[in-house]
Protein backbone atom coordinates (compact mmCIF):
# COMPACT_ATOMS: atom_id res chain seq x y z
CA UNK A 1 0.00 0.00 0.00
CA UNK A 2 2.18 3.25 -0.93
CA UNK A 3 -0.04 5.55 1.24
CA UNK A 4 1.27 3.80 3.94
CA UNK A 5 4.75 3.77 2.37
CA UNK A 6 4.57 7.18 2.20
CA UNK A 7 3.50 7.71 5.25
CA UNK A 8 5.80 5.90 7.13
CA UNK A 9 8.93 7.03 5.33
CA UNK A 10 7.71 10.76 6.60
CA UNK A 11 8.08 9.45 10.23
CA UNK A 12 11.10 8.38 9.15
CA UNK A 13 12.28 11.36 7.78
CA UNK A 14 11.09 13.70 10.56
CA UNK A 15 13.28 12.11 12.99
CA UNK A 16 14.80 14.54 15.50
CA UNK A 17 18.74 14.58 15.64
CA UNK A 18 20.00 12.19 18.28
CA UNK A 19 22.56 8.89 18.15
CA UNK A 20 21.54 6.80 15.12
CA UNK A 21 20.06 4.68 16.90
CA UNK A 22 17.26 6.85 17.67
CA UNK A 23 16.92 7.05 14.01
CA UNK A 24 16.62 3.16 13.76
CA UNK A 25 15.36 3.44 17.58
CA UNK A 26 11.48 4.83 15.33
CA UNK A 27 11.72 1.04 13.66
CA UNK A 28 10.68 -0.74 16.74
CA UNK A 29 7.36 2.08 16.94
CA UNK A 30 6.74 2.01 13.31
CA UNK A 31 7.30 -2.24 12.73
CA UNK A 32 4.70 -1.89 15.85
CA UNK A 33 1.94 0.08 13.95
CA UNK A 34 2.04 -1.87 10.88
CA UNK A 35 2.35 -5.34 12.39
CA UNK A 36 -0.05 -6.01 9.31
CA UNK A 37 2.49 -4.91 6.48
CA UNK A 38 5.48 -6.49 7.82
CA UNK A 39 7.60 -6.05 4.41
CA UNK A 40 7.00 -2.32 4.62
CA UNK A 41 10.10 -1.83 6.62
CA UNK A 42 12.44 -3.57 4.05
CA UNK A 43 11.22 -1.01 1.80
CA UNK A 44 12.32 1.93 4.03
CA UNK A 45 15.68 2.05 2.23
CA UNK A 46 14.59 5.44 -0.20
CA UNK A 47 13.62 7.17 3.19
CA UNK A 48 16.72 6.34 5.17
CA UNK A 49 18.98 7.42 2.44
CA UNK A 50 17.19 10.80 2.03
CA UNK A 51 17.31 11.39 5.90
CA UNK A 52 21.17 10.16 5.53
CA UNK A 53 22.15 12.68 2.55
CA UNK A 54 20.09 15.27 3.91
CA UNK A 55 20.55 15.25 7.82
CA UNK A 56 24.85 15.04 6.59
CA UNK A 57 25.04 11.84 8.92
CA UNK A 58 28.53 11.27 9.82
CA UNK A 59 30.06 7.93 10.27
CA UNK A 60 33.79 6.34 11.18
CA UNK A 61 35.57 4.68 8.72
CA UNK A 62 36.66 1.15 10.06
CA UNK A 63 39.95 1.62 10.93
CA UNK A 64 39.75 5.61 11.32
CA UNK A 65 38.77 8.48 14.00
CA UNK A 66 38.15 10.59 11.98
CA UNK A 67 34.11 11.46 10.71
CA UNK A 68 33.26 11.48 7.22
CA UNK A 69 29.97 13.01 5.57
CA UNK A 70 27.22 10.96 3.96
CA UNK A 71 25.33 13.73 1.53
CA UNK A 72 24.40 13.92 -2.00
CA UNK A 73 27.72 15.90 -2.89
CA UNK A 74 29.68 13.02 -1.90
CA UNK A 75 27.50 10.26 -3.43
CA UNK A 76 29.03 7.81 -5.92
CA UNK A 77 26.20 5.89 -6.30
CA UNK A 78 25.68 2.11 -6.20
CA UNK A 79 25.28 2.90 -2.20
CA UNK A 80 28.61 3.79 -1.97
CA UNK A 81 30.23 7.64 -0.63
CA UNK A 82 33.68 9.02 -0.54
CA UNK A 83 36.12 11.37 1.46
CA UNK A 84 38.05 13.83 -0.16
CA UNK A 85 40.57 14.24 2.62
CA UNK A 86 41.21 10.68 3.39
CA UNK A 87 40.91 9.75 -0.61
CA UNK A 88 38.93 6.54 0.48
CA UNK A 89 35.25 5.38 -1.10
CA UNK A 90 33.83 2.98 1.08
CA UNK A 91 29.95 1.67 0.74
CA UNK A 92 27.20 3.21 3.42
CA UNK A 93 24.36 1.27 5.31
CA UNK A 94 21.72 3.88 5.62
CA UNK A 95 19.62 1.57 7.81
CA UNK A 96 22.74 0.77 10.24
CA UNK A 97 24.53 4.10 9.41
CA UNK A 98 27.49 1.39 9.31
CA UNK A 99 30.56 2.08 6.58
CA UNK A 100 32.32 -0.95 5.20
CA UNK A 101 34.56 -1.96 2.12
CA UNK A 102 36.75 0.92 1.94
CA UNK A 103 39.18 1.78 -1.21
CA UNK A 104 41.37 4.09 -2.35
CA UNK A 105 39.74 6.70 -4.25
CA UNK A 106 41.47 10.15 -5.37
CA UNK A 107 39.83 12.92 -7.06
CA UNK A 108 42.08 15.20 -9.32
CA UNK A 109 40.80 18.41 -10.99
CA UNK A 110 41.26 22.44 -10.72
CA UNK A 111 38.28 22.25 -8.01
CA UNK A 112 39.74 19.04 -6.20
CA UNK A 113 42.40 21.12 -5.33
CA UNK A 114 40.59 24.39 -4.47
CA UNK A 115 38.69 21.88 -1.97
CA UNK A 116 42.06 20.71 -0.28
CA UNK A 117 43.09 24.00 0.70
CA UNK A 118 39.50 24.83 1.49
CA UNK A 119 39.51 21.66 4.02
CA UNK A 120 43.10 22.96 5.28
CA UNK A 121 41.58 26.61 6.06
CA UNK A 122 38.11 25.29 7.39
CA UNK A 123 39.62 22.37 9.82
CA UNK A 124 40.99 25.89 12.04
CA UNK A 125 38.39 27.05 11.81
CA UNK A 126 36.08 24.21 13.02
CA UNK A 127 38.21 23.19 15.57
CA UNK A 128 38.70 26.51 17.17
CA UNK A 129 33.92 27.01 17.15
CA UNK A 130 32.92 23.60 16.82
CA UNK A 131 33.16 21.35 19.73
CA UNK A 132 32.41 18.04 18.20
CA UNK A 133 32.01 18.73 14.29
CA UNK A 134 32.77 16.76 11.03
CA UNK A 135 33.52 18.59 7.60
CA UNK A 136 34.28 18.06 3.94
CA UNK A 137 34.68 19.59 0.79
CA UNK A 138 33.70 18.09 -3.18
CA UNK A 139 34.78 19.45 -6.02
CA UNK A 140 30.90 19.26 -8.42
CA UNK A 141 29.12 19.60 -11.66
CA UNK A 142 32.19 18.45 -13.60
CA UNK A 143 35.10 19.51 -11.64
CA UNK A 144 33.06 24.08 -12.15
CA UNK A 145 32.03 24.35 -8.49
CA UNK A 146 32.94 23.22 -4.87
CA UNK A 147 30.34 21.81 -2.20
CA UNK A 148 31.40 22.67 1.63
CA UNK A 149 29.57 20.84 4.54
CA UNK A 150 30.24 21.57 8.33
CA UNK A 151 27.89 19.62 10.85
CA UNK A 152 27.90 19.90 14.46
CA UNK A 153 26.15 16.88 16.44
CA UNK A 154 26.32 17.27 20.32
CA UNK A 155 23.56 14.54 22.06
CA UNK A 156 23.03 14.63 25.76
CA UNK A 157 20.48 12.00 25.99
CA UNK A 158 20.57 12.22 30.22
CA UNK A 159 19.46 15.67 29.90
CA UNK A 160 16.82 14.91 27.42
CA UNK A 161 18.50 17.57 24.79
CA UNK A 162 20.07 16.18 21.46
CA UNK A 163 21.15 19.45 18.76
CA UNK A 164 22.67 19.39 15.22
CA UNK A 165 23.78 22.00 13.43
CA UNK A 166 24.78 21.69 9.79
CA UNK A 167 25.60 24.17 6.81
CA UNK A 168 26.15 23.78 3.05
CA UNK A 169 27.55 26.41 0.89
CA UNK A 170 28.33 26.15 -3.11
CA UNK A 171 30.97 27.87 -3.89
CA UNK A 172 31.14 28.92 -7.69
CA UNK A 173 34.69 29.97 -8.72
CA UNK A 174 32.99 31.69 -11.52
CA UNK A 175 31.09 34.02 -9.89
CA UNK A 176 32.85 34.17 -6.58
CA UNK A 177 29.95 33.77 -4.87
CA UNK A 178 29.00 31.43 -1.66
CA UNK A 179 25.63 30.06 -1.54
CA UNK A 180 23.73 27.82 0.78
CA UNK A 181 22.06 27.28 3.94
CA UNK A 182 22.41 26.89 8.22
CA UNK A 183 20.16 25.09 10.06
CA UNK A 184 19.91 24.58 13.32
CA UNK A 185 17.51 21.31 15.11
CA UNK A 186 17.28 21.04 18.92
CA UNK A 187 15.18 18.38 20.44
CA UNK A 188 14.46 19.01 24.08
CA UNK A 189 11.94 16.15 25.31
CA UNK A 190 12.10 15.65 29.05
CA UNK A 191 8.01 15.26 29.43
CA UNK A 192 7.68 16.98 26.87
CA UNK A 193 8.72 17.45 22.97
CA UNK A 194 9.91 20.63 22.13
CA UNK A 195 12.25 21.39 19.01
CA UNK A 196 13.93 24.46 18.06
CA UNK A 197 13.94 24.38 13.86
CA UNK A 198 15.90 26.90 12.14
CA UNK A 199 16.52 28.08 8.21
CA UNK A 200 19.11 30.81 7.37
CA UNK A 201 20.07 31.07 3.25
CA UNK A 202 23.46 32.42 2.71
CA UNK A 203 24.55 34.52 -0.48
CA UNK A 204 27.97 35.56 -0.40
CA UNK A 205 30.72 36.92 -2.98
CA UNK A 206 33.79 35.69 -1.80
CA UNK A 207 36.95 38.57 -2.60
CA UNK A 208 39.76 36.24 -2.41
CA UNK A 209 38.53 33.17 -4.06
CA UNK A 210 41.69 31.08 -2.26
CA UNK A 211 40.57 28.21 0.16
CA UNK A 212 41.40 30.75 3.01
CA UNK A 213 39.38 33.33 1.42
CA UNK A 214 36.36 30.69 1.38
CA UNK A 215 36.72 29.93 4.93
CA UNK A 216 37.09 33.29 6.11
CA UNK A 217 33.91 34.20 4.68
CA UNK A 218 32.31 31.19 6.26
CA UNK A 219 33.64 31.88 9.54
CA UNK A 220 32.49 35.39 9.35
CA UNK A 221 28.98 34.64 8.11
CA UNK A 222 28.67 31.85 10.92
CA UNK A 223 29.55 34.05 13.74
CA UNK A 224 26.80 36.68 12.59
CA UNK A 225 24.38 34.16 12.17
CA UNK A 226 24.90 32.97 15.61
CA UNK A 227 24.82 36.25 17.25
CA UNK A 228 21.98 37.29 15.12
CA UNK A 229 20.16 33.80 16.07
CA UNK A 230 20.82 34.45 19.65
CA UNK A 231 19.02 37.78 19.54
CA UNK A 232 15.94 36.67 18.42
CA UNK A 233 15.64 33.90 21.10
CA UNK A 234 15.61 37.55 23.43
CA UNK A 235 13.02 39.70 21.14
CA UNK A 236 10.73 36.14 20.93
CA UNK A 237 10.84 35.74 24.70
CA UNK A 238 10.27 39.59 25.19
CA UNK A 239 7.78 40.14 22.81
CA UNK A 240 6.03 37.27 21.09
CA UNK A 241 5.48 34.76 24.46
CA UNK A 242 4.86 37.79 26.84
CA UNK A 243 2.90 38.84 24.25
CA UNK A 244 0.86 35.41 25.39
CA UNK A 245 0.34 35.12 28.93
CA UNK A 246 0.79 37.53 31.41
CA UNK A 247 3.54 36.12 34.58
CA UNK A 248 1.19 37.88 37.09
CA UNK A 249 -2.07 40.21 36.39
CA UNK A 250 -1.33 43.79 36.01
CA UNK A 251 -2.21 43.70 40.01
CA UNK A 252 1.17 42.24 40.51
CA UNK A 253 -1.35 39.39 42.93
CA UNK A 254 -2.63 36.06 42.07
CA UNK A 255 -6.24 35.74 41.83
CA UNK A 256 -8.55 35.48 45.02
CA UNK A 257 -10.84 32.68 44.00
CA UNK A 258 -13.34 33.03 46.83
CA UNK A 259 -14.07 36.25 45.82
CA UNK A 260 -13.97 35.58 42.01
CA UNK A 261 -16.33 32.58 42.44
CA UNK A 262 -19.03 34.45 44.47
CA UNK A 263 -18.64 37.84 42.19
CA UNK A 264 -19.67 35.99 38.61
CA UNK A 265 -22.14 33.85 40.92
CA UNK A 266 -24.02 37.57 41.41
CA UNK A 267 -24.04 38.88 38.40
CA UNK A 268 -24.69 35.57 36.52
CA UNK A 269 -28.17 33.96 38.36
CA UNK A 270 -29.65 31.76 35.33
CA UNK A 271 -26.19 30.80 34.12
CA UNK A 272 -24.22 31.18 31.03
CA UNK A 273 -25.59 34.40 29.84
CA UNK A 274 -22.54 36.49 27.92
CA UNK A 275 -21.44 39.40 30.52
CA UNK A 276 -19.13 41.51 28.86
CA UNK B 1 12.21 -9.84 20.57
CA UNK B 2 7.99 -9.28 21.57
CA UNK B 3 6.51 -6.53 19.63
CA UNK B 4 5.88 -3.52 22.09
CA UNK B 5 2.38 -2.14 22.13
CA UNK B 6 0.77 -0.04 19.11
CA UNK B 7 -0.43 2.55 21.00
CA UNK B 8 2.75 3.15 23.41
CA UNK B 9 4.53 3.00 19.98
CA UNK B 10 2.12 5.70 18.70
CA UNK B 11 2.75 7.80 21.24
CA UNK B 12 6.35 7.46 21.73
CA UNK B 13 6.84 8.18 17.88
CA UNK B 14 4.73 11.33 18.59
CA UNK B 15 7.41 12.21 21.25
CA UNK B 16 10.22 12.57 17.87
CA UNK B 17 8.64 13.54 15.33
CA UNK B 18 8.01 17.76 15.06
CA UNK B 19 5.94 18.97 18.48
CA UNK B 20 4.67 21.81 15.53
CA UNK B 21 3.00 19.25 13.22
CA UNK B 22 1.26 17.16 16.02
CA UNK B 23 -1.99 16.35 14.48
CA UNK B 24 -0.94 15.93 11.09
CA UNK B 25 1.33 13.22 12.36
CA UNK B 26 -1.57 12.10 14.75
CA UNK B 27 -4.04 11.37 11.65
CA UNK B 28 -1.40 9.74 9.91
CA UNK B 29 -0.94 7.38 12.74
CA UNK B 30 -4.79 7.05 12.44
CA UNK B 31 -4.02 6.19 9.14
CA UNK B 32 -2.23 3.26 9.27
CA UNK B 33 -3.42 1.93 12.44
CA UNK B 34 -7.59 2.73 12.69
CA UNK B 35 -7.82 0.25 15.46
CA UNK B 36 -6.14 3.26 17.90
CA UNK B 37 -8.34 6.56 16.69
CA UNK B 38 -10.52 6.40 19.99
CA UNK B 39 -7.59 5.99 22.36
CA UNK B 40 -5.03 8.49 20.55
CA UNK B 41 -7.89 10.83 20.13
CA UNK B 42 -8.67 11.34 23.94
CA UNK B 43 -4.83 10.75 25.06
CA UNK B 44 -2.86 13.13 22.50
CA UNK B 45 -3.02 17.04 23.26
CA UNK B 46 -3.76 18.38 20.14
CA UNK B 47 -4.03 22.50 19.48
CA UNK B 48 -7.36 23.51 20.02
CA UNK B 49 -10.19 25.00 17.81
CA UNK B 50 -12.15 27.92 18.32
CA UNK B 51 -16.09 27.74 17.86
CA UNK B 52 -18.58 30.44 17.93
CA UNK B 53 -21.68 29.49 20.05
CA UNK B 54 -25.02 30.14 18.06
CA UNK B 55 -27.26 31.10 21.28
CA UNK B 56 -24.84 32.95 23.10
CA UNK B 57 -22.67 34.66 20.48
CA UNK B 58 -19.93 33.85 22.62
CA UNK B 59 -16.19 31.92 21.38
CA UNK B 60 -15.95 28.38 23.04
CA UNK B 61 -13.45 25.89 22.61
CA UNK B 62 -13.20 22.75 20.78
CA UNK B 63 -11.68 19.03 21.93
CA UNK B 64 -12.81 15.66 22.48
CA UNK B 65 -14.56 16.07 26.00
CA UNK B 66 -17.12 18.03 24.85
CA UNK B 67 -17.48 16.32 21.46
CA UNK B 68 -20.00 13.77 20.68
CA UNK B 69 -19.67 12.54 17.03
CA UNK B 70 -19.05 15.35 15.21
CA UNK B 71 -20.90 18.05 17.73
CA UNK B 72 -19.80 19.99 20.05
CA UNK B 73 -21.17 21.35 23.52
CA UNK B 74 -21.24 24.64 24.17
CA UNK B 75 -19.91 25.54 27.63
CA UNK B 76 -22.18 29.06 27.40
CA UNK B 77 -25.37 27.54 26.01
CA UNK B 78 -24.78 23.88 27.23
CA UNK B 79 -26.15 23.23 23.70
CA UNK B 80 -24.52 20.61 21.01
CA UNK B 81 -23.86 22.09 17.59
CA UNK B 82 -24.55 20.62 15.84
CA UNK B 83 -27.82 19.17 17.33
CA UNK B 84 -27.55 15.75 18.71
CA UNK B 85 -30.51 13.71 17.28
CA UNK B 86 -33.25 13.73 19.80
CA UNK B 87 -32.75 10.17 21.03
CA UNK B 88 -29.15 10.45 21.89
CA UNK B 89 -29.95 14.20 23.53
CA UNK B 90 -29.26 15.62 27.01
CA UNK B 91 -29.17 14.10 29.67
CA UNK B 92 -26.31 11.76 28.90
CA UNK B 93 -25.88 11.31 32.26
CA UNK B 94 -28.39 9.34 34.72
CA UNK B 95 -29.48 10.02 37.70
CA UNK B 96 -26.12 10.32 39.81
CA UNK B 97 -24.71 8.03 37.67
CA UNK B 98 -21.30 8.31 36.26
CA UNK B 99 -19.95 9.10 32.48
CA UNK B 100 -16.56 8.48 31.26
CA UNK B 101 -17.04 11.58 29.07
CA UNK B 102 -14.87 11.48 26.38
CA UNK B 103 -16.68 11.68 22.87
CA UNK B 104 -19.64 10.38 24.81
CA UNK B 105 -21.71 13.05 24.66
CA UNK B 106 -20.68 14.07 28.35
CA UNK B 107 -23.47 15.77 29.79
CA UNK B 108 -22.72 16.74 33.34
CA UNK B 109 -25.74 16.71 35.74
CA UNK B 110 -27.58 19.00 37.14
CA UNK B 111 -25.20 19.64 40.24
CA UNK B 112 -22.05 19.20 38.22
CA UNK B 113 -23.59 21.75 35.44
CA UNK B 114 -24.11 24.28 37.81
CA UNK B 115 -20.30 23.89 38.87
CA UNK B 116 -19.79 24.00 35.63
CA UNK B 117 -21.40 26.87 34.43
CA UNK B 118 -19.45 28.77 37.80
CA UNK B 119 -16.22 27.55 36.23
CA UNK B 120 -16.47 29.28 33.15
CA UNK B 121 -17.44 32.61 34.54
CA UNK B 122 -14.42 31.70 36.90
CA UNK B 123 -11.76 31.00 34.21
CA UNK B 124 -13.32 34.21 32.28
CA UNK B 125 -11.92 36.31 34.39
CA UNK B 126 -8.58 34.40 35.08
CA UNK B 127 -8.19 34.51 30.90
CA UNK B 128 -8.81 38.29 31.12
CA UNK B 129 -6.46 38.82 33.82
CA UNK B 130 -3.51 36.34 32.70
CA UNK B 131 -4.49 36.15 28.82
CA UNK B 132 -5.77 40.05 27.91
CA UNK B 133 -7.49 38.11 25.34
CA UNK B 134 -7.85 34.54 23.81
CA UNK B 135 -10.69 31.96 24.90
CA UNK B 136 -11.13 29.65 27.72
CA UNK B 137 -14.17 26.85 28.21
CA UNK B 138 -14.21 24.43 31.16
CA UNK B 139 -15.85 21.21 30.79
CA UNK B 140 -17.36 18.70 33.54
CA UNK B 141 -18.78 15.62 34.07
CA UNK B 142 -19.52 12.90 36.60
CA UNK B 143 -17.86 10.35 38.26
CA UNK B 144 -18.71 7.77 40.76
CA UNK B 145 -16.51 9.23 43.65
CA UNK B 146 -17.06 13.08 42.45
CA UNK B 147 -16.49 14.46 39.01
CA UNK B 148 -13.79 15.63 36.41
CA UNK B 149 -13.23 18.15 34.34
CA UNK B 150 -10.60 19.70 31.60
CA UNK B 151 -9.77 23.85 31.75
CA UNK B 152 -9.21 24.87 28.37
CA UNK B 153 -7.19 28.39 27.59
CA UNK B 154 -6.27 29.80 24.12
CA UNK B 155 -4.35 32.67 23.18
CA UNK B 156 -2.63 33.49 19.61
CA UNK B 157 -0.88 36.85 19.60
CA UNK B 158 0.44 38.01 15.74
CA UNK B 159 3.10 41.01 16.57
CA UNK B 160 3.19 44.23 15.12
CA UNK B 161 5.85 43.94 12.83
CA UNK B 162 4.24 41.04 10.84
CA UNK B 163 7.67 39.24 11.48
CA UNK B 164 6.66 37.47 14.94
CA UNK B 165 4.54 35.04 15.63
CA UNK B 166 2.68 32.86 19.14
CA UNK B 167 -0.38 30.43 20.19
CA UNK B 168 -0.50 28.88 23.48
CA UNK B 169 -3.07 26.32 24.06
CA UNK B 170 -3.43 25.30 27.93
CA UNK B 171 -5.00 21.62 28.22
CA UNK B 172 -5.69 21.03 32.19
CA UNK B 173 -7.38 17.49 33.14
CA UNK B 174 -8.35 17.18 36.72
CA UNK B 175 -10.16 14.29 38.59
CA UNK B 176 -11.87 15.51 41.67
CA UNK B 177 -12.38 12.46 44.29
CA UNK B 178 -14.65 13.82 47.06
CA UNK B 179 -13.87 12.60 50.61
CA UNK B 180 -16.10 13.70 52.89
CA UNK B 181 -14.95 17.30 54.12
CA UNK B 182 -11.93 16.86 51.63
CA UNK B 183 -11.44 16.46 48.31
CA UNK B 184 -8.54 14.70 46.29
CA UNK B 185 -7.60 16.52 43.34
CA UNK B 186 -5.26 14.65 40.39
CA UNK B 187 -4.51 17.70 37.54
CA UNK B 188 -2.46 16.95 34.33
CA UNK B 189 -1.73 20.06 32.43
CA UNK B 190 -0.06 20.23 29.23
CA UNK B 191 0.55 23.65 27.77
CA UNK B 192 1.09 23.37 23.56
CA UNK B 193 3.65 26.53 22.81
CA UNK B 194 4.41 27.73 19.07
CA UNK B 195 6.64 30.45 18.56
CA UNK B 196 7.63 31.43 15.07
CA UNK B 197 9.83 34.91 13.53
CA UNK B 198 11.97 35.49 10.72
CA UNK B 199 13.74 38.53 9.12
CA UNK B 200 16.37 39.22 6.19
CA UNK B 201 19.65 38.27 8.59
CA UNK B 202 17.59 35.70 10.88
CA UNK B 203 16.10 33.74 8.38
CA UNK B 204 13.37 31.21 9.46
CA UNK B 205 13.14 30.05 13.20
CA UNK B 206 10.28 28.46 14.63
CA UNK B 207 9.95 27.33 18.37
CA UNK B 208 7.32 24.51 18.62
CA UNK B 209 6.16 22.03 21.50
CA UNK B 210 4.46 20.65 24.25
CA UNK B 211 5.02 19.85 27.64
CA UNK B 212 2.97 17.99 30.60
CA UNK B 213 3.25 18.31 34.15
CA UNK B 214 0.88 16.67 37.00
CA UNK B 215 0.17 17.48 40.59
CA UNK B 216 -2.14 15.99 43.07
CA UNK B 217 -3.14 17.38 46.59
CA UNK B 218 -5.96 16.87 49.13
CA UNK B 219 -7.64 20.13 50.12
CA UNK B 220 -10.66 21.11 52.45
CA UNK B 221 -14.04 21.49 50.60
CA UNK B 222 -16.67 23.40 52.05
CA UNK B 223 -19.73 23.22 49.00
CA UNK B 224 -19.36 22.91 45.39
CA UNK B 225 -18.02 26.90 45.42
CA UNK B 226 -14.43 26.04 47.43
CA UNK B 227 -14.02 22.95 44.47
CA UNK B 228 -13.98 26.33 41.49
CA UNK B 229 -11.31 27.88 44.02
CA UNK B 230 -9.35 24.93 44.98
CA UNK B 231 -8.91 24.24 40.76
CA UNK B 232 -8.26 27.78 40.13
CA UNK B 233 -5.53 27.89 42.51
CA UNK B 234 -4.02 24.47 41.01
CA UNK B 235 -4.56 25.35 37.71
CA UNK B 236 -2.70 29.05 38.45
CA UNK B 237 0.12 27.43 40.58
CA UNK B 238 0.52 24.73 37.71
CA UNK B 239 0.39 27.63 34.50
CA UNK B 240 3.12 29.86 36.62
CA UNK B 241 4.95 26.92 36.88
CA UNK B 242 5.05 25.67 33.63
CA UNK B 243 5.43 29.53 32.10
CA UNK B 244 8.52 29.45 34.28
CA UNK B 245 9.60 26.48 33.07
CA UNK B 246 8.73 26.69 29.09
CA UNK B 247 10.57 30.19 29.05
CA UNK B 248 12.90 28.61 31.05
CA UNK B 249 12.98 25.57 27.95
CA UNK B 250 12.26 27.51 24.80
CA UNK B 251 14.57 30.75 25.37
CA UNK B 252 17.51 29.60 27.83
CA UNK B 253 18.17 26.25 26.96
CA UNK B 254 17.87 25.93 23.40
CA UNK B 255 20.07 29.20 23.22
CA UNK B 256 22.95 27.11 25.47
CA UNK B 257 22.47 23.74 23.11
CA UNK B 258 23.18 26.02 20.30
CA UNK B 259 25.71 27.41 22.21
CA UNK B 260 27.09 24.08 22.90
CA UNK B 261 26.99 22.82 19.07
CA UNK B 262 28.79 26.00 18.15
CA UNK B 263 30.94 28.64 20.67
CA UNK B 264 31.03 32.28 19.32
CA UNK B 265 34.37 32.94 21.06
CA UNK B 266 37.00 31.22 20.12
CA UNK B 267 37.31 27.51 21.79
CA UNK B 268 41.35 27.69 22.71
CA UNK B 269 41.17 30.93 23.89
CA UNK B 270 38.10 29.80 26.82
CA UNK B 271 40.53 26.86 27.42
CA UNK B 272 43.54 29.28 27.95
CA UNK B 273 41.07 31.78 29.95
CA UNK B 274 39.82 28.87 32.26
CA UNK B 275 43.29 27.48 32.92
CA UNK B 276 44.37 30.94 33.48
CA UNK B 277 41.47 31.26 36.15
CA UNK B 278 42.49 27.90 37.68
CA UNK B 279 46.10 28.53 38.16
CA UNK B 280 44.97 31.78 39.46
CA UNK B 281 42.28 29.95 42.44
CA UNK B 282 45.28 27.67 42.68
CA UNK B 283 47.83 30.19 43.77
CA UNK B 284 45.22 32.17 46.08
CA UNK B 285 44.48 28.83 47.95
CA UNK B 286 48.33 28.36 48.30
Amino acid sequence: MSSEKAIVSSFVEGAPPGEPRSLTGCLPDIKALTISSPNLVNELGPAFQKYNEEQFATVKLPGSSQQVIISSHSALGGGRYYDLESSCSFAFDHTTQKASAVESHVVDGEKADLAKSTLKALSTYVKEHFTNAAYGAYPIENDTKIAIIIVANKYSPSNFWNGRWRSLYIFNPASSSLEGSIKVDVHYYEDGNVRLLTNKSVNMSVTSGTGAGIAREIAAGEKKYQEELNRSFTSLSEGAFKALRRQLPVTRQKIEWDKVASYRLGQDIGGGAARR
Amino acid sequence: MATADPFDSALDLLRRLNPKHTSEHLNNIIAIAPDLTEDLLSSVDQPLTVRRCKQTGRDYLLCDYNRDGDSYRSPWSNQFDPPLDEAGGLGGVGAGGSNEGAGEGAVPGERVRKMEIKANEAFDVYRDLYYEGGVSSVYLWNLDDGFAGVVLLKKASPQNDGASSGVWDSIHVFEASERGRTSNYRLTSTVILSLATKGASLGEVDLSGNMTRQVEQDLPVENDESHIANIGRLVEDMELKMRNLLQEVYFGKAKDVVGDLRSIGSLSEGQRDRETQRELIGSMRR
